[in-house]
């Protein structure tokens, strides 16, 4: 068996479906949407149309869409945009427990602007504290972020309940939800979650990198990051990657179209990781969390013996590619608070390694992977 | 497929007034709009009528097949609401779920007034409303009971519960509707839409009335790009939500402008246009079996909104002209566009057909007279019908 990669959380490869729609926009379809001629219309109305799929995905209508480069992007824009949309309400901002850098460090350059950033917790099981989350509320709390599917876990947290907490609480509220991980995992809605915005990235659903977008609820309108044209209607200045955003419409598309069968073949997949896992001495599958369940795709494993960062090179040997926690916290070198939080210990906590499906994942695949696994395990103990 | 344990969405209509076929009609129209509503969102959703009550059943996503038919007219109130079998023990935790979810939109430490509102529809049902309100309200769990106290005249919290022959539904909370008629009950207009902030409006007036809107426009290739066409083109869009089926037909002008411009004294330049465009609209209608040609127009709004110029264009077609923001000051229909949807495309700067050869001052006081002699010099009948005859028809989805 050639390599396997099961790192679908830190990226995927691009659908072919996607990669076909772009390759006119790299072509000869170069025109700048904001042009008042042929060329600019049509790729203007290439926008349009990828806007519509991106609308669909996120239960937002089209003109509520806005294009951005990519997921980090899109929740800066939700956290400090939104942040300062509200301030005139307030200046207190709550963070989720184990919301990306992207969202946890934007939040924490709105102290410099006199915002007030509090975090929210873990309960003992690893899910959101909501109870803790009702009494962090307050009237003038002004921006609630919270992601949807946690990125190391999978774990899905309960937004919808969150968000009638916010509405009966902090009135002027609005509630960011970064849908980066849980896109093409699951249903997404603004209308069904009760948020304000919503961020997701193209890549993560087999889209290409360097686009992504934030769909906002009807009325909310963050202030704009970046200035300039006017493009996104004020809210995004720069003349848009078009090939990108055609990209992330037939991706967000496929998302949609192919939600059913996707979360009946990832369920399948970690099904058949856990079973085979036993196969590896003292391995387990780590899954926190509560009452609202966890995305398939991405699965955390607890294993004995040296540090992840052994497993991982050890497996890349033979041709696996897996992650420790997830890319973002690799490059910081940091312990995940996900893991301190659900009572490991340090050590413990840096043996934990990244599983995550694609599309593409086959059960030869996962069986191949569970065997490496248990080979590398053997090895390390020697 | 239909889970029956998923929440529906109820649909209240009003216009009770209505009798007989009317009403029937009514009902009918209201089922096959509400479908084509779902139709992308939730094409398996079961829609149907029981009772005077729109019921529909979503396989996925309530809130957001909620939130849709709140865009169709003909719906004054909706809510979503759980189903449950229509015997008291049994609609007894259900209303209880719903009000432990209703309750968290209310902050702690301070009782909720809360009451229980049923409607029975079945009268064999064994207890009476009154009856069973209090059956739900006396049998609350303690941690329910602690956060609300009844209050049955100023409630915060109404749990509603319709009770039916089979399955019942409780729900907690109402959505507005749009009101209005059902689109299609009252017949055909011709909206004139130009790019600007108060047709979109007005052709949300006519369908919020019953009317089905059908889209002109007018282009003036090649003095304006196509980037106009896209406008009015995602305008249709936002408008297309509205009512089950939209079409937009778009008409060239600039031949017309041209000779216009080379016949007729300048300042009747705009009023001439507009007396074409009545005739083509007029054309449009005839084909179309539409009964009227609606336009944006509010009485001086602009200067060339007199009522003289107002007679004047209307004077060209045959049909009578309806003009619903007739009324409106420039306050009141942007804060339309902006509940519509509509107004943050209307402000995108693109050029349009009236820009062509404007003149500087546009006459004020159009006299018959005078339109009448610059029209002698014109083909009026020819330019007419090329115009119409190279007109496009977009099939527009929302």
């Amino acid at each position: 068996m050639g390599p396997i990669y099961l790192d679908h959380a830190a990226t995927t490869p691009l659908a072919p479906e996607a990669r076909a729609a772009m390759a006119p926009f790299l072509t000869e379809e170069f025109g700048n949407p904001s042009s008042r001629h042929a060329v600019g219309v049509r790729a203007a109305r290439a926008l349009e149309e990828a806007r519509r799929h991106v609308a669909r995905l996120t239960g937002a209508t089209p003109d509520d869409v806005v294009f951005t480069s990519g997921g980090t992007e899109a929740n800066n824009l939700a956290v400090l945009g939104l942040a300062r949309a509200q301030a005139r309400h307030g200046r207190h901002v709550l963070v989720g427990p184990t919301e990306h850098p992207c969202v946890r460090d934007a939040a924490r350059a709105l102290v410099e602007e006199g915002f007030e950033v509090e975090t929210l917790s873990l309960d003992a099981r690893g899910g959101l504290d909501l109870e803790q989350a009702r009494a962090r509320l307050r009237a003038d709390t002004v921006l609630v972020a919270q992601m949807l599917v946690n990125n190391e876990f999978g774990t899905i947290y309960p937004l919808a309940r969150l968000a009638r907490l916010v509405r009966a609480s902090a009135p002027h509220a609005r509630l960011h939800v970064d849908a980066v991980q849980a896109a093409g995992k699951l249903e997404l809605s603004l209308g069904e979650l009760g948020a304000h915005s919503l961020a997701v990235s193209a890549h993560k659903f087999r889209g290409p990198k360097g686009a992504g977008a934030l769909a906002l609820a009807p009325g909310v309108r963050p202030r704009p990051l970046l200035f300039g044209g006017a493009q996104e209607r004020g809210l995004r200045s720069g003349t848009e990657n078009v090939a990108g955003i055609v990209g992330l419409g037939v991706a967000a598309e496929l998302a949609e179209r192919g939600l059913a069968r996707a979360q009946a073949h990832f369920a399948e997949r970690r099904a058949q990781l856990r079973a085979a896992l036993a196969r590896v001495e003292g391995a387990e599958l780590l899954e926190p969390g509560g009452s609202e369940g966890v995305a398939p795709a991405i699965c955390s494993l607890l294993l004995p013996g040296p540090p992840a960062e052994a497993w991982q090179h050890h497996l890349e040997a033979r041709e696996l590619y897996v992650s420790v926690g997830s890319a973002c916290q690799a490059k910081k070198g940091g312990v995940s608070p996900a893991l301190l939080a659900l009572g490991l210990d340090e050590r413990r906590a840096k043996s934990v390694l990244r599983l995550s499906f694609g599309r593409e994942t086959s059960a030869a695949e996962v069986d191949a992977a569970v065997d490496a696994l248990g080979a590398v395990a053997r090895e390390l103990r020697a | 497929m239909s889970d029956a344990s998923l929440p529906v969405v109820l649909g209240r209509y009003g216009e009770l007034w209505l009798k007989g076929k009317n009403r029937i009609d009514f009902e009918r129209v209201l089922v096959a709009n509400a479908r084509v509503a779902l139709a992308e969102l939730d094409p398996e959703a079961s829609v149907e009528r029981e009772h005077g009550l729109l019921v529909v059943r979503p396989t996925r996503r309530v809130h957001d097949v909620a939130r849709r038919l709140q865009d169709v007219f003909g719906l004054v109130s909706l809510s979503i609401a759980r189903p449950a079998p229509s015997e008291p023990d049994a609609l007894v935790p259900v209303a209880h779920a719903v009000l432990r979810e209703a309750l968290d939109e209310h902050p702690l430490g301070r009782a909720v007034r809360f009451r229980v509102s049923t409607k029975r529809a079945e009268k064999r049902f064994p207890l009476t409303s009154p009856e069973l309100d209090r059956y739900v309200a006396e049998r609350l769990p303690a941690e329910l009971a602690a956060r609300v106290e009844v209050d049955l005249t100023e409630p915060e919290l109404e749990l509603g519960i319709h009770v039916r022959t089979r399955t019942s539904y409780v729900f907690a909370a109402r959505l507005a509707g749009a009101g209005g008629l059902p689109v299609g009950t009252v017949g055909r207009g011709i909206v004139l839409l130009s790019g600007g902030i108060d047709s979109p409006v007005a052709a949300w007036m006519t369908m919020k009335r019953g009317c089905e809107a059908v889209l002109l426009s007018f282009h003036s290739r090649p003095w304006v790009g196509e980037g106009f066409e896209r406008k009015v083109e995602r305008l249709a869009r936002s408008l297309a939500r509205f009512q089950p089926r939209t079409r937009l037909v778009l008409a060239p002008l600039a031949e017309i402008q041209l000779a216009i411009r080379d016949s007729a004294p300048a300042p009747y330049r705009t009023v001439l246009y507009r007396r074409m465009m009545q005739r083509i609209a007029c054309r449009l209608a005839r084909e179309e079996r539409a009964g009227a040609v609606v336009t944006g127009e509010s009485l001086g709004q602009v200067a060339s909104q007199t009522l003289e110029n107002l007679a004047r264009i209307e004077e060209a077609g045959e049909l009578p002209v309806l003009r619903p923001l007739i009324g409106f000051d420039k306050t009141e229909t942007i804060a339309l566009a902006r509940r519509i949807g509509t107004f943050e495309l209307s402000i995108e700067n693109e050029p349009d057909c009236c820009t062509v050869f404007q003149p500087e001052r546009p006459i004020i006081r159009g006299r018959a007279a005078d339109c009448e002699a610059a029209e002698a010099r014109l083909d009026v009948e020819a330019l007419v019908t090329a115009a119409f005859e190279a007109r496009r028809t977009l099939a527009i989805t929302p």
